[in-house]
């Protein structure tokens, strides 16, 4: 498995089984507790008085800061899934930041897929407020068209994601560190590779550019805080061109890859640990038999000290 | 195998031979204890040999500690860089985990080096000597190739997921 998927295939197979035991006529009762990435936690229950209707709740380490980029972040949801029958709001749940209704009677098995995406949907909003940003921008006689607008997503404790709009570009800067001192090796490694594969692949000239630096970039300098020793942050931006956000497919597909990044980069990490560690007990296993060849057999020491034995038969120990 | 690793290893192959000429011998100090001469606070000077240090170059270099019954074998691992010291320190850790599979390794390095074999002489005695220099010669030949191969799955794997994470953008 290369890419990781950002629908969570925990979420839509849970709804799935929902769904289908409900068109039997038996609905399921549920009460499922599913876990996504970055502190992200899915909540599937039945509502209290029908069991044909499911809530969907969501929380979110990420919530509170894009909740603060902009104003209308329930109604973006909301127009996400309004296409889709049988999907409503409802109350939010105690203990959780958004909470969808979902009718099974009126689902349809093509809306569980989107419903299975609500956490990229949630991290989408600041991308699309700086989408919309751009578009306007761009409308603007030069000169005027310049923001300090910058989106920034607590989405764990000590890393963020920065989102700052200009005229003619996006850019996404990850704000990162790493707590093991091997990750950290081995993720220079990796984040190189970042910053190189483009210009080395001419098949991926198009893709965005991205950069790697040990301190915050000019662009969000006065946003970052200091709060964590400066030595161990990263920084890697990403900076998108037009090309990569022109229609609003565009825009979904590299919102779910960005909103993956550091999933998919530390995931890859682990792997590479993972390889290494069925590559050494490979090599011990083979080191371990040139050390037996080296062991002599029983036969034959017998003749030297077969001699060399008490009456009883034991061998002599001296 | 490149020019001045042969001599390296040859020096090592004979400087090991000659000191693995080991005896039984009881310690001086407490009755019935019979112990790696190396290894004890030495009171007895005359029970150690001459040390011999074997260098390549400052990053690879062996050190051989014969003493009557006992060699302690410590070698020092190339580290160029730092994710070459991750590797040694993590394949290093990994194989004194399972010290005991493998008898003659120390599951400690002595100060300075990356892995340190002791061989008692209850090795040499159910063991071959020869096969036991083979294999730590061996060892080491396979340990830098182990090395460096590591490093360069990790830059090609790292090239790989680099380059199809941002082969998704290309429409």
């Amino acid at each position: 498995m290369l890419h990781l998927r950002p629908h969570n295939l925990l979420v839509q197979k849970t709804l799935s089984e929902a769904l289908e035991a409900n068109t039997n006529g038996t609905p399921l009762t549920l009460d499922r507790i599913v876990s996504d990435f970055d502190y992200t936690t899915l909540h599937i229950s039945n509502a209290p008085e029908n069991k044909g209707v499911l809530w969907l709740s969501i929380r979110t380490k990420a919530w509170q800061s894009i909740s603060q980029c902009g104003s209308g972040l329930v109604e973006f949801i909301l127009t996400k899934y309004s296409g889709l029958g049988g999907v409503s709001a409802a109350r939010t749940e105690p203990g959780y930041d958004f909470t969808l209704q979902v009718d099974l009677s009126a689902l349809q098995p093509d809306a569980i897929v989107q419903l299975s995406l609500l956490k990229v949907i949630i991290m989408s909003f600041p991308f699309q407020l700086a989408f919309d940003k751009v578009a306007q921008l761009m409308q603007l006689p030069e000169g005027s068209n310049s923001t300090d607008e910058v989106h920034k997503i607590q989405y764990r404790d000590d890393e963020n994601i920065f989102i700052k709009p200009s005229n003619d570009r996006i850019t996404v800067i990850f704000e990162t560190f790493f707590q093991d001192e091997t990750d950290k090796v081995f993720g220079k490694v990796f984040l190189q590779e970042f910053v190189d594969a483009r210009k080395r692949n001419r098949s991926i000239q198009s893709a965005p550019q991205v950069l790697f630096s040990h301190e915050a970039p000019l662009e969000i300098s006065r946003v970052v805080n200091q709060g964590r020793s400066e030595r161990s942050k990263r920084f890697i931006t990403f900076v998108l061109f037009p090309r990569h956000f022109q229609t609003p497919e565009l825009q979904f597909s590299s919102v779910c890859h960005l909103a993956l990044f550091r999933n998919y980069f530390h995931y890859h990490i682990k792997c590479s640990k993972a390889f290494m560690h069925t590559r050494m007990r490979y090599r011990v296993d083979s080191f371990i038999k040139v050390l037996n060849r080296a062991k002599v057999d029983e036969e034959d020491d017998a003749q030297g000290d077969a001699s060399r034995r008490t009456i009883s038969g034991r061998k002599m120990v001296y | 195998m490149s020019q001045s690793l042969r001599p390296y290893l040859t020096a090592v192959r004979f400087s090991l031979q000659a000191a693995l000429t080991l005896s039984n011998f009881s310690s001086q100090v407490v009755e019935r204890h019979n112990r790696p001469e190396v290894e004890v606070e030495h009171t007895s000077a005359e029970l150690l040999f001459a040390p011999m240090h074997i260098s390549r170059n400052e990053h690879e270099q062996v050190l051989i500690e014969p003493s009557v019954n006992s060699v302690r074998v410590s070698i020092k691992v190339k580290q160029a860089d730092e994710i070459e010291q991750i590797l040694v320190h993590k394949f290093t850790r990994f194989l004194e985990q399972r010290a005991e599979a493998f008898y003659v390794l120390r599951r400690v390095p002595v100060q300075g080096f990356s892995i340190s074999f002791l061989i008692t002489n209850r090795h040499t005695e159910t063991m071959s000597g020869a096969k036991l220099v083979d294999f730590i010669i061996e060892f080491m030949e396979e340990v830098d190739k182990e090395i460096s191969e590591m490093k360069l799955f990790l830059n090609a794997r790292a090239r790989f997921v680099a380059e199809a994470y941002l082969g998704e953008f290309v429409y």
